[in-house]
């Protein structure tokens, strides 16, 4: 069996409660971030991923036109998406900003009465509100 | 355009009707969830839209054409009949030569490729394949054709989970390469949910659910709040389903706008809970509004 | 739709190309023994010649293959055996394991796909089964000629022309049967029964009234109404002088005899002496009454017949053909 050597291969995770264009977009954007995906790679085309996850094909075209619009990506029409730039992480000062604010909440929320499970409920609550009112 | 559209369908057998008052307008491109309890009248539709069937009462039409009357649509409609009907004396090349002579498109390369890559050899003996092979030899046999509609009925239903995966796989590469419009029939609606974007819910012969699956699900929530009977918060437009404690109220209901009643918690709704809701209320229907047919002038 | 027609009925096309090929390697040499025999025996001559009686040479001659008879029975049920294996599985076999809806949803329409599979089956039965009657009514042309009964049914049924008109009758009856019941079995046993009663029917009913009978009389123990003619003798009564009914058939009611002629039996429990029951005879003027349709109208009521049941199979097969279209899904 053939298999294109891509650069990235998605997982879909039905669950999550995110629908499934925006697990591909984060899935993309953290590629980007994390330097596995570089300016010039070649997205898998639209009948790959299908292929491999058996979604709708509407879904990934949905995907790769919104990491168009946030200009990530470029569709090139009889070739495919490519990578047009990569994503910066946080540097360091805000890793060490964020992690200190943190603390902070975390230790509010604690004297609160708040117990460890009440925290991670909020937390996936909120985050999964946040990731599902889009990127932008 | 529209790739299947039904006005007020009907088929009867004797006094009893199959299915009634069909209305639904399937745009093109779309991969659509035919769901629907046994007997509900699913494979009638199906069949009324190939051509098998001739309507008792209203009409359907696929790519603006009748199929029980225009045979020039039949070589745009690839079918997958229930059970898999296959030439159980043939082999697998057999049944490839045979789509090669009775469709003038045919594309006899990708019929070939896609067999090999479902490990079919082209002397096996269709009788002894497995379910899931034979479904793949019938979807072949659709997809080679390269049909513009492509409608399948129950095509999931005798399989594993791996060779529904497949099954699904292989149709979405086939739709991401032509772009047909698919109408899939099923009772498993957590299969379907992956791949479909527009969803028709028949129950009881009749539509109840027709529309796009990402405008149903942002139309819909399930609330849940104080039990005060009849009361119903404001952006509420219809309430679907509803269940009651002694104290608390949890209802899915259809919106008309977004419900800020901080006294209601709500949340969104997953498709075969939305499915689920309506089919235990019959009476239900979420379908979209009547639309004026387009005023067409003819110049002479 | 030509390649599918040929895939799907080629063993029934192979077992009767096979059928063919026995029937004829039987009949070929048998025939010509049969031809070599009329003729070495000398009932060929005596049967042309004018006046002679030639019944001992055809009795010995028939009796030397009476063991053909086998293949009467055979012959008449043919046609009902194409119907039912060619005829009946045509649409029913479809239609039972749901392949009609592969089939029927690919780019043929519904009455080509029946059109080109009707035509190669019409093609076979009438060469295959033409083919058969014409060499069977070669071969038994001898044993027709001695026993003078190619008018008689039973062996007018396999010889001639009739034996394609039923073949092609049972093709299209299967052909409606199946389409119409839909399982293929159940479509076997209805054309089976179906062929069977519509023979009958028409054999006893209406054949002999394809032209008006005639009647005619002749002498009891004489030789009979057109010996050699090849009259179909429709019925017969013996009657007396003023044409009163005696007995029916050609023959004697002793009881009847020993009433009007007193003396003719000696003795009761014996037999009366042939003088004497050759002069209660002609004393009491008994005589054969027959009707008869005479043997110059043989081929009239073939192709009459033949006509009958070429228009029942169209009408089955257009019938077919609609249901096919508008009926079944």
């Amino acid at each position: 069996m053939e298999e294109e050597a891509r650069v990235i291969q998605f997982r879909l995770d039905p669950r999550s409660g995110v629908s499934t264009y925006l697990q591909l977009v984060h899935q993309v954007r953290n590629a980007l971030r994390l330097g596995m995906l570089r300016p010039g790679d070649q997205l898998p085309t639209v009948k790959e991923v299908v292929g491999s996850l058996a979604i709708n094909p509407n879904t990934v075209l949905k995907a790769y036109r919104e990491l168009e619009h946030e200009g990530l990506v470029e569709g090139r029409p009889g070739m495919g998406t490519f990578v047009l730039r990569t994503l910066k992480g946080p540097s360091p000062d805000k890793h060490a900003a964020l992690k200190r604010s943190l603390d902070r909440w975390l230790q509010s929320a604690f004297e609160a009465g708040f117990d460890v499970e009440a925290v991670v409920a909020l937390f996936e609550t909120t985050l999964r509100a946040v990731r599902e009112e889009g990127v932008a | 355009m529209s790739a299947v559209v039904a006005t007020g369908l009907g088929k009867r057998y004797g006094r009893v009707w199959a299915l009634r008052d069909c209305s639904l307008e399937i745009p093109e491109g779309r991969v659509a969830a035919l769901v629907g309890p046994n007997g509900a009248g699913k494979t009638t539709l199906l069949h009324l839209a190939t051509g098998l069937l001739e309507p008792s009462a209203g009409s359907i039409s696929v790519l603006g054409r009748r199929p029980d009357r225009d045979p020039s649509v039949l070589p745009l409609i690839g079918f997958m009949a229930q059970e898999v009907p296959l030439y159980r004396t043939f082999t697998a090349g057999d049944m490839l030569e045979f789509g090669r002579r009775m469709n003038p498109r045919w594309d006899e390369g990708f019929a070939r490729k896609r067999l090999e890559r479902v490990g079919i050899r082209p002397n096996d003996r269709v009788g002894h394949l497995s379910g899931g092979q034979r479904s793949q030899v019938a979807l072949t046999l659709a997809l080679a054709k390269r049909p513009s509609v492509l409608l399948l009925d129950e095509p999931l239903a005798s399989l594993d989970p791996l060779a529904r995966r497949e099954f699904l796989k292989a149709l979405m590469e086939g739709v991401a390469e032509d772009g047909a419009t698919v109408v899939l029939s099923s009772h498993l609606i957590s299969d379907l949910e992956r791949v479909c974007d527009y969803l028709i819910l028949l129950s009881a012969s009749r539509t109840q659910v027709a529309g796009e699956v990402e405008q149903l699900l942002e139309t819909h929530r399930v609330i849940s709040g104080p039990r005060k009977d009849g009361a119903v918060p404001a952006g509420v437009a219809a309430v679907i389903e509803q269940s009651s404690s002694e104290r608390q109220t949890t209802m899915l209901v259809r919106t008309e706008g977004p419900i800020l009643d901080p006294a209601w918690s709500v949340q969104k709704v997953g498709l075969e809970e939305l499915v689920l809701g309506y089919l235990g209320q019959p009476n239900a229907t979420a379908l979209p509004g009547p639309r004026l047919a387009p005023i067409r002038m003819e110049v002479s | 739709m030509t390649w599918l027609a040929w895939r799907q009925h080629r063993m029934q096309l192979l077992f009767g190309a096979a059928f063919l090929a026995l029937m004829l390697a039987f009949l070929l040499p048998t025939g010509l023994g049969i031809a070599s025999t009329y003729r070495s025996s000398g009932l060929a001559s005596c049967l042309s010649t004018a006046g002679r009686d030639c019944g001992e040479l055809s009795d010995s001659f028939i009796g030397r293959y009476s063991r053909m008879q086998f293949l009467i029975p055979l012959f008449l049920v043919l046609p009902a055996i194409v119907g039912m294996f060619w005829g009946a599985p045509l649409v029913a076999r479809e239609t039972e394991h749901g392949t009609h809806r592969l089939a029927w949803t690919q780019s043929v329409t519904r009455s080509k796909w029946l059109n080109v599979k009707l035509l190669a089956l019409v093609a076979a039965t009438l060469a295959g089964i033409g083919s058969v009657a014409w060499v069977l009514s070669w071969w038994s042309r001898p044993l027709v000629a001695a026993s003078d009964d190619r008018f008689n049914p039973g062996i007018f049924d396999i010889r001639g022309v009739v034996p394609v008109a039923y073949a092609l009758f049972a093709l299209a009856l299967g052909v409606a049967a199946g389409t119409l019941i839909r399982r293929t079995v159940p479509a076997m046993a209805a054309t089976f029964t179906g062929f069977g009663g519509v023979r009958l029917a028409v054999a006893l009913l209406l054949r002999p009234h394809y032209a008006a009978p005639r009647s005619t009389s002749f002498a009891l123990f004489g030789r009979g109404v057109g010996t050699g003619q090849g009259d179909w003798i429709l019925s017969t009564k013996t009657v007396d002088a003023a044409g009163r009914f005696v007995t029916s058939g050609e023959g004697l009611d002793l009881n009847y005899v020993s009433r009007h002629c007193p003396g003719v039996n000696p003795s009761p429990g014996s037999f009366p002496s042939k003088d004497a029951l050759t002069a209660c005879v002609r004393k009491l003027g008994l005589h054969v009454q027959a009707t008869y349709q005479p043997g110059s109208r043989y081929w009239r009521f073939q192709f009459i017949e033949t006509g009958i049941f070429v228009a029942l199979a169209a009408g089955l097969l257009l019938l077919a053909a609609w249901w096919v279209r508008r009926r079944v899904s």
